[in-house]
């Protein structure tokens, strides 16, 4: 027999069998979880499946469950074109016997858990978040599914830890957090152990922006030494200021720090990243700058108008992206029965 | 006792706020831990009475419940110390590491786990962990970079290193004591006090069980003649002191704030 009817032919035993057995959304996970080949890269011992505790999943508290498995019936069908795709069926069968029953869990769920932790771990590390490997580790052969585990990832996050999931990057799919408590920078650390990083960065954002959008190394430093700051000088506050500039920042995707293009012996600069892009804006670093220089932004005529233009354009995305989300959330509060209310 | 009776859960900014520090930082000592739950009350909601920390943690946990999530608290195997991360329940939790490090790296870490366990002492030498460089799956690696990579796994707090030993970091043991009995039900310990997982501790020399260092302290407290629970043999280790948070801060030895000490506030 050729290969892939063999599968075909297994596949339809174990879902026959699984069928049978019960209807116990644990035991089909399992059977599920045994087929996957796990890639090493997640589990550290490939033949160990995840474990979710089969037998007694507790079902999701109303408040916390995402749209409802209704929206799992209307998902395409044709998810993956692998064997696996026999058993993704098998999944979404399940998935609309369940969704009659109301408020046990789909078999999405798992993955949004997954995806949750996964989402938690980068939060930790301040590592940037993109959609390749999202479903590199978690999502996998579901990803025709990516935009429903996102979302009901992300809603968990926000109502368990006050912070929002947003896409910072259109094109290559990079997503960071925000916290919806207003924490400045700082604040996150406040006067809790970690350096406050905000008052360099703002400096550094500032001379950047203030010399055309790029500095050379030498010029941000030589505003720093003018605060005290010294690259190769232990600080009482900032600790090691040059791994913070040059690793730290920009690892956090704060900075850019790139040599020179053709420069001999090579020279650095300094640029802002894609992070402080989206977290601040080139008026809010003027207003900081003209603060520390006891004036105001329209003091720096030439800034200022770049800095009006780039509010126009912010201005613009947000309205945009307001109209989008309406349009989502009127689509999503016909299927959504969920009742939370923040509690103040 | 008060504290058991399950209040309603309910989510405030409060709680928010805790857990976005709580995670940032990976893993906290308890005082810490307790500066940041009254840090989070002055901030969102100034006139409430603070929770007791007990509380407050499973008013948290009740509702992380259905992610599979919680905040536990575990002590530090050498002095005692109590901690707290927030863990994965539903997975080995290995695989938190396994989104930072490559396949060869994760290798090298569960070979390094792996020796831990048969340890006597708890401890892997270094030398011991790199001579297995050859044996690791994926890519190949120098023992210089397998050095680098065991940096790495300290720094991230997975091990902690002692001249030039190594063994597991109180994180690593909170997150991972569920896999790693189940993964080595023969070789792993059993402290005969606490019944948690040991990987360092004191063990009878007749009859050998083992305890943790916490657990001796707190058990042989104040005995003069100290004896096996287990065999009723002397017990001949140095019996340590039992971990006095109040004697910590007094003499300003903890090290995970350089800055003013504050003054009790309960």
């Amino acid at each position: 027999m050729p290969r892939g009817q063999k599968s075909k032919l297994r596949a339809r035993e174990k879902r026959h069998q699984a069928r049978c057995e019960n209807q116990d959304l644990g035991a089909t996970q399992a059977t599920v979880a045994e087929r996957e080949s796990p890639s090493s890269a997640y589990l550290l011992f490939g033949d160990r499946p995840q474990n979710l505790p089969a037998a007694e999943t507790p079902s999701i508290p109303e408040a916390l469950q995402g749209a409802p498995s209704t929206t799992d019936a209307t998902a395409p069908v044709s998810c993956t074109s692998s064997n696996e795709g026999a058993s993704s069926q098998d999944e979404k069968s399940l998935g609309s016997s369940r969704e009659a029953e109301g408020r046990k869990e789909d078999p999405l769920s798992k993955k949004v858990v997954s995806l949750v932790h996964f989402l938690l771990q980068k939060y930790e590390k301040k590592e940037p978040i993109t959609k390749g490997d999202m479903i590199k580790f978690v999502i996998r052969k579901d990803k025709c599914h990516f935009n429903e585990i996102l979302k009901r990832a992300s809603e968990y996050i926000e109502l368990a830890f006050g912070v929002d999931l947003k896409e910072v990057d259109p094109i290559r799919h990079y997503y960071a957090f925000f916290s919806k408590l207003d924490l400045t920078y700082d604040e996150t650390t406040s006067d809790e152990e970690k350096i406050p990083k905000t008052g360099l960065l703002m400096i550094a954002l500032g001379v950047i922006f203030m010399n055309g959008n790029r500095a050379p190394e030498e010029a941000v430093w030589e505003i720093m030494n003018m605060m005290g700051v010294y690259a190769d000088r232990k600080h009482f506050l900032y600790g090691d200021p040059r791994k913070v500039m040059t690793k730290d920042l920009v690892q956090l995707k704060y900075l850019e720090y790139q040599q020179v293009p053709n420069s001999d012996p090579p020279r650095y600069e300094f640029l802002w990243g894609p992070r402080a892009h989206a977290e601040t804006s080139k008026m809010k670093v003027l207003e900081f700058v003209a603060k520390m220089h006891d004036t105001v932004p329209s003091a720096f005529p030439s800034c200022y108008e770049e800095a009006l233009r780039d509010e126009e354009q912010r201005t613009q995305a947000r309205a945009a992206a307001r109209a989008h989300t309406a349009a989502m959330a009127n689509a999503r509060s016909r299927t959504t029965s969920s009742s939370f209310s923040h509690a103040k | 006792m008060q504290g058991s009776t399950r209040r309603m859960s309910v989510m405030t900014d409060v709680h928010r706020r805790f857990l976005q520090l709580l995670m940032t930082h990976g893993v906290l000592e308890e005082w810490d831990v307790k500066r940041l739950q009254r840090h989070c009350y002055k901030v969102h909601d100034r006139n409430a009475t603070v929770d007791k920390l007990e509380d407050f943690i499973n008013n948290i946990n009740s509702v992380l419940e259905s992610l599979y999530i919680e905040i536990k608290r575990g002590v530090t195997e050498d002095d005692g110390r109590p901690i707290y991360a927030l863990v994965n329940l539903a997975t080995t939790s290995i695989s938190k590491m396994a989104t930072d490090f490559a396949e060869n790296e994760l290798d090298l870490f569960r070979k390094a786990l792996e020796l831990i366990i048969d340890s006597e002492t708890g401890f892997g030498s270094s030398t011991n962990i790199l001579n297995l460089v050859d044996q690791l799956k994926g890519k190949k690696m120098r023992k210089k970079e397998a050095e680098q990579v065991l940096q790495k796994f300290v720094q991230n707090k997975w091990l902690i290193e002692k001249e030039g030993e190594f063994t597991l970091h109180g994180r690593a043991i909170l997150e991972m004591e569920q896999y790693i009995r189940e993964t080595y039900p023969d070789a792993v310990k059993i402290c005969n006090i606490c019944h948690s997982l040991l990987i360092q501790g004191q063990s009878c020399e007749t009859c050998g069980i083992r305890m943790h260092l916490p657990c001796v302290a707190k058990y042989f407290q104040s005995n003069a003649e100290p004896r096996c629970p287990h065999c009723n043999d002397y017990w001949p280790h140095e019996i340590p002191k039992v971990f006095d948070p109040e004697k910590e801060r007094e003499s300003g030895v903890s090290k995970s704030n350089k800055k003013s000490l504050r003054s009790r506030q309960h």
